[in-house]
């Protein structure tokens, strides 16, 4: 059968399909007393095959409640959503979508292996092939030597890395990780990278919310920041992060000088006897240096590259008023 | 294989609850206990023993229905709702497992885990009701010196009573039923909730003939001889499960009670189904 893309696109130089395509998704938890909360409003994105798509923005901003809804767990309100092609939830959709759930738990009385074969088993994979695939996967998420323990005496992490695990039994071409390094030690958290990578470089196409925002910077294609259910960016990190800021700090100055680059700067601010003066172009770089010169003793002249923690901090506080 | 994994899965989950594990240890506990009942009221050997058996499988039968009802209210209400609340739903719904499959799976896992414990507890039961019986066929022997202990167990007391191994698969097929009405409610009740609802059905169920005669009596209310027809009708009638009498004096019930039994299976196993129709249904819409 000719899988039926919904949509083409140009990404890349290369003509590729969505992997998702979300529009105008809403959903609109009811309460027991008839209030409502819309928790994803009118969201509309989509994502590239073969690109790693970071989803981030605060706690309750809706980012776990849209990924459900991209899984089938969750109905949306209204709005439509196409999953490697497929309406979400659909069957054949999903033998080639992962999961890993936000803090993800599993039936505690199993050990790390008979839980891998539980999943195995409702990919019908024989007995042969998952018991291969369990070492595999074992060794891969560094579990080889604890997998005949219990899962009731797992720590957190290593609960994560079960899920990280179960993730990647049926070689997926979409994975969907809700919070992958939340938990996991720096060791972990630097293998959850290279995973990412590694999968990209697969061609698979990864759908990350985080809340490690340089992670996300360092692996991602592009990004998208929800705020209270609705979209505020979206883009590669080449159009969000611009560079183009710069520091001047000078100490020793006198007290009107303050005022006098106020005009120019974006922002100053006064820190004992330095003063940091953030001016967003070249040409303001000249001006408040023309102001200073003489009035004080330079110390530095740093170009910034904007973080996407900086943008984020941005946005959200934006938002917020 | 998806639905079979699942239930294995359930069936494991379920053994390793405390709460079931304490009914299931307490009345196995208690029915090698009833051994001992014993003749400190009759002291005429043949009669005395009798009586000791009639006690200890009456005992029996009684709380084996007790701890089944437990079980499989406690398990029943909790079954579905813990897979959410856990989140082991979400790994398992977003591998192409069809909701029906979990559904399927889950109903099935619950039917072999009461099979488990009426089983277990079914098992010692006939046990202890055997070991009465040898023994009181030992003593009756010996006090008739001359006939054999073989053959006085023959004469006087049956030592495997055939009919208890009914009794145990109708309190089986009884709590099949129950634990089917109370999954299907799990799937948009809340567990405490739900508790209760399936109490109050069990206990409607049970007193199904004194809703029917509410539904037909003359004098009643129009609207509440509706109520109680419609109750009659859509709670699952327990009362025919109920055979213990039947059970315990077959001379005075000319019954053929294996065929009782098969009738009731048939209604159980029916009313189960429509059950897991219905949760299948309900569940196919279910946000989790
Ligand atoms: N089952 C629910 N019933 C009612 N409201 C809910 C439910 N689940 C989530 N919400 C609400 O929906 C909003 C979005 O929640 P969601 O879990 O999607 O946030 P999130 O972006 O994943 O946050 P976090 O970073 O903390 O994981 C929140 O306001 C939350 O209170
Ligand atoms: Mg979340």
């Amino acid at each position: 059968m000719l899988p039926i893309f919904c949509d083409y696109g140009l990404y890349g130089g290369m003509k590729v399909a969505e992997a998702i395509v979300v529009q105008g998704l809403k959903k609109v938890y009811k309460g027991h007393l008839g209030d409502s909360v819309a928790a994803v409003d009118d969201l509309n994105f989509q994502v590239n095959q073969g690109e790693i798509f970071g989803f981030i923005g605060p706690n309750g901003a809706g980012k776990t409640t849209t990924i459900k809804m991209l899984l089938g767990l969750l109905f949306p309100s209204s709005g439509k959503l196409t999953v490697l092609g497929k309406p979400a939830g659909d069957i054949e959709a999903k033998k080639r979508i992962s999961y890993l759930p936000e803090s993800p738990y599993f039936y505690e009385h199993m050990t790390g292996v008979e839980v891998l074969d539980f999943y195995c088993k409702l990919f019908k994979l024989n007995a042969e092939a998952r018991k291969r695939k369990i070492g595999e996967l074992l060794e891969q998420v560094g579990l080889t030597k604890d997998g005949n323990r219990a899962l009731r005496q797992y720590s957190k992490g290593m609960l994560q890395r079960i899920g990280i695990a179960q993730a990647l039994i049926n070689d997926p071409d979409l994975l969907i990780f809700d919070e992958p390094t939340s938990g996991l030690d720096p060791i972990a958290h630097k293998d959850i990278q290279d995973l990412i990578r590694s999968l990209k470089e697969q061609g698979k196409t990864v759908f990350v919310s985080s809340h490690q925002l340089s992670d996300i910077e360092s692996v991602c294609n592009r990004v998208a920041i929800i705020n209270r259910g609705k979209l505020v960016k979206l883009g590669t990190m080449e159009e969000l992060l611009h560079i183009g800021r710069t520091v001047i700090t000078i100490s020793g100055s006198q007290d009107d000088l303050a005022e006098q680059v106020k005009p120019i700067a974006e922002r100053v601010s006064v820190e004992g006897d330095l003063m940091r003066i953030y001016v967003d172009t070249e040409e303001k770089v000249h001006n408040v240096l023309d102001t200073v010169r003489g009035k004080s003793c330079l110390v530095s002249v740093v170009p910034q590259k904007q973080t996407l923690e900086d943008l984020f901090v941005e946005i959200v506080r934006e938002g917020r008023k | 294989m998806i639905i079979w994994s699942i239930a294995k899965a359930t069936v494991g989950d379920a053994m390793r609850k405390k709460v079931l594990q304490i009914f299931l240890v307490v009345a196995i506990g208690l029915i090698i206990i009833s051994l001992s009942f014993s003749q400190t009221l009759s002291f005429s050997t043949r009669e005395g023993a009798s009586t000791d058996i009639m006690l200890i499988k009456s005992f029996g039968l009684g709380l084996m229905a007790m701890a089944g009802w437990l079980i499989s209210l406690v398990m029943g209400v909790s079954l579905i709702p813990q897979e959410i609340e856990r989140r082991t739903i979400y790994t398992i719904l977003s591998k192409p497992v069809k909701r029906y499959e979990f559904i399927i799976g889950k109903f099935l896992g619950a039917m072999l885990t009461l099979a488990l414990c009426v089983a277990c507890m079914g098992i010692v039961f006939i046990g202890v009701v055997m070991a009465k019986a040898h023994g009181a066929a030992v003593s009756a022997a010996s006090a008739n010196t001359g006939i054999s202990a073989a053959q006085a167990g023959v004469q006087k007391v049956q030592i495997f009573d055939i009919n208890m191994l009914w009794g145990v698969v109708m309190i089986y097929l009884q709590f099949l039923v129950l634990s089917a009405v109370v999954i299907l409610f799990s799937v948009f009740m809340t567990p405490t909730v739900n508790f209760f609802m399936g109490l109050g059905v069990y206990i409607i169920g049970v007193m199904a003939s004194m809703t029917e005669t509410m539904a037909k009596s003359d004098t009643m209310n129009p609207v509440l001889a509706g109520f109680y027809k419609i109750m009659h009708v859509i709670i699952p009638n327990f009362d025919k499960f109920n055979v213990t009498n039947t059970l315990l004096h077959p001379e005075t019930h000319i019954a053929n009670i294996a065929k009782y039994t098969g009738q009731v299976a048939l209604y159980g196993i029916f009313y189960a189904l429509l059950m897991v129709v219905l949760a299948v249904i309900i569940f196919e819409k279910k946000e989790v």
